[in-house]
């Protein structure tokens, strides 16, 4: 099985290191920065199957950092995550920069990480 | 005639013709002997019209005197036969016709013998007093009117003494006392006790100072309610431009003033959304990593007390988790999605849910009176039905005896489209209704506190009121009120 390379951006490193250990449990691999600036110069260097990006960050927000790499790297698809939860106006502004998914942080552990997949499936069938 | 008389004939004429009213002298058949210049020029008749004629057919001509000639000649006759004079009054009619009210002075004239030779009257016009007495008890009628007319405003005159001298029309409408209980009485008992900036000595000492005064206070009824009211107090002076007192208008502001407290708890739910919402951002992370721990030890093998114990801390982030979801969705900014929505139909699609309530053997009656085609609104029914969906399970939750929900809809006044949630629960407390519509404020035991607020940030985004009436051991009335879509485009909402 291969196994598909996660950037994750956040801010907080406790959540960070959640989301890398997560993921590695569900077979990812992954790799977690904490702000825009470094997710954008880590892509530059490797490649990735798909973002998981907070929204909130300190420095450049999570929305910029996704209209950045929309404009560099076309088909990489990214995932929002966000502790505001099912923002209608966020999920909006998110699906206009061309995110391919939008996950709260207020779901269920089990179903942030379901939906997570279901995402990642969906791109990679897509590609 | 007396000798005095004719030897200075020439200065009692002068005298005569110079007084200011009319002077007659009669004989003993009611004949004008003579009669002075005022005479004519007050009646238009010449002296010849008038000297040997009977004074009644001259200006008593018709038929609608207010004293009738017959009247008249008994009063005079009686005058004669008993040797008094008479005042009396009576409507002239002039040369041309022109009524003038004359008051009169009848005096008999005797001879040396007692006899009554004839009639000195003496007639002094007051048509223009009357008519000026007429007009201002007409104006005081007039003012009159208008002041019982005015029920927002009390008007009132203290006199220097501080003691209640007039007492307005309105002032009895607005402050429950009646003119005679309060009359003369100290001003102090209208005045609130607890503003001592604004007490009635100091309101006093700022008009005397500054000739005019106006300040915002509050005035206590007779049955010791407060009634927020704007103050104007004016100095009163006599007629010689001395101070003798102060009058008081009070304007009724109760309904400004919970406009004013309206936008106040409006501005604050608002400022407390956003609050929440950047909360609710903060705990979620934490909350996060608490959860995701949690999940990742889920595949550990651990004791049983451990797993017990994680099992719990799982079910109270879960708590946490649930709370925090509601206080977002209380502070979302989402737009309302509005469309063309019907009232009725709205209400009759959240019914279904609420017949699967919690209490199977509750027995709740559900009256609906909705009024046919209520024009429909600019709405986003998801939401409209979320907050029915709230209402009603609120008023179900009131009834755990069972009891009767009554569901009114209603055209108000081409205005809005009016629903009304009643139910003969529990009631809330007054003291607790100022709050209802406040983020995390609750009665029930297990309530979030944010239902109601959900409720009215939708109904406010709707550009509507609710608004809640309720009365412990009675029940609550829930009002909701939505504005119709404008004819003349949609920029309603």
């Amino acid at each position: 099985m291969v196994s598909y390379k996660i950037l994750i951006v956040d801010d907080e490193a406790e959540v960070r290191s959640l989301l890398d250990e997560l993921l590695n449990k569900e077979g990812y691999l992954s790799k977690a920065c904490a702000n825009g600036e470094e997710a954008l110069e880590l892509l530059k260097k490797e490649n990735f199957d798909a973002v998981l990006l907070d929204i909130k960050l300190t420095g450049i927000s999570g929305l910029e950092v996704l209209k950045n790499i929309r404009d560099s790297y076309k088909k990489l698809p990214v995932i929002m995550i966000t502790g505001f939860g099912y923002d209608e106006d966020l999920i909006a502004k998110s699906k206009q920069f061309g995110c391919f998914g939008y996950i709260g942080k207020n779901m269920p552990v089990s179903q942030i990480i379901t939906t997570f997949k279901q995402f990642v499936k969906k791109a990679k069938e897509r590609e | 005639m007396n000798t005095a008389i004719k030897e200075n004939k020439e200065i009692f004429h002068k005298l005569l013709d110079n007084a200011g009213v009319i002077i007659l002298y009669l004989d003993h058949n009611e004949n004008v002997v003579f009669c002075n210049k005022k005479t004519e020029s007050l009646t238009g008749f010449k002296h010849a019209d008038i000297v040997g004629k009977n004074w009644l057919e001259v200006l008593f001509r018709d038929k609608n005197s207010m004293i009738k000639k017959d009247m008249l000649k008994a009063v005079m006759d009686d005058s004669m036969k008993n040797k008094r004079g008479k005042d009396f009054q009576g409507v002239i009619l002039d040369k041309n016709g022109n009524e003038r009210l004359i008051s009169w002075s009848l005096a008999p004239i005797q001879t040396e013998d007692n006899q009554v030779e004839g009639d000195i009257l003496v007639g002094h016009d007051i048509t223009e007093i009357r008519e000026r007495e007429f007009s201002l008890k007409n104006i005081e009628e007039r003012l009159k009117n208008i002041l019982s007319g005015i029920k927002e405003y009390a008007l009132y005159v203290v006199n220097l003494k501080g003691n209640i001298t007039y007492f307005g029309m309105g002032s009895e409408a607005m402050l429950g006392w009646k003119k005679q209980d309060i009359i003369f009485k100290d001003a102090c008992i209208l005045h609130s006790l607890n503003d001592t900036t604004t007490n009635l000595r100091s309101i006093l000492e700022s008009a005397r100072a500054f000739g005019k005064y106006e300040t915002e206070t509050e005035l206590v009824t007779k049955t010791g309610e407060v009634i927020p009211v704007i103050l104007t107090v004016n100095q009163f002076l006599d007629p010689t431009g001395k101070l003798s007192g102060y009058i008081f208008i009070a304007k009724d502001i109760t309904e400004r003033k919970k406009l004013e407290y309206q936008v106040f708890q409006s501005e604050k739910l608002a400022a407390l959304g956003q609050l929440s919402a950047g909360m609710a951002h903060e705990i979620n992370n934490p909350l996060f990593v608490i959860s995701g721990r949690l999940e990742i030890l889920k595949g550990e093998k651990l004791s049983e007390r451990i797993n017990n114990s994680l099992n719990l801390i799982n079910m109270q982030a879960d708590r946490i988790r649930k709370l925090v979801d509601r206080i977002l969705k209380f502070s979302r900014k989402t737009t309302p999605v509005f469309e063309t929505t019907d009232i009725n139909e709205t209400v009759e699609l959240v019914l279904p849910l609420i017949r699967y309530s919690n209490h199977p053997t509750v027995k709740i009656e559900i009256e609906k009176n909705f009024e046919k085609n209520i024009p429909p609104i600019k709405g986003d029914s998801q939401q409209l039905q979320e907050v029915f969906l709230n209402l009603l399970i609120n008023a179900y939750q009131s009834m755990p005896n069972g009891g009767l929900i009554r569901i009114t809809t209603s055209n108000f006044r081409d205005l809005y489209a009016q629903i009304q949630i009643n139910d003969t629960g529990t009631g809330i407390p007054e003291n607790h209704l100022k709050n209802i519509f406040m983020p995390f404020f609750s009665t029930k035991k297990d309530g979030t506190g944010l239902g109601l607020s959900i409720c009215h940030n939708i109904i406010k985004n709707h550009n509507g009121s609710i608004e809640l009436v309720s009365q412990v051991g009675k029940g609550s009335t829930f009002t909701i009120k939505l504005p119709f879509i404008q004819k003349e485009g949609d920029g309603v909402l």
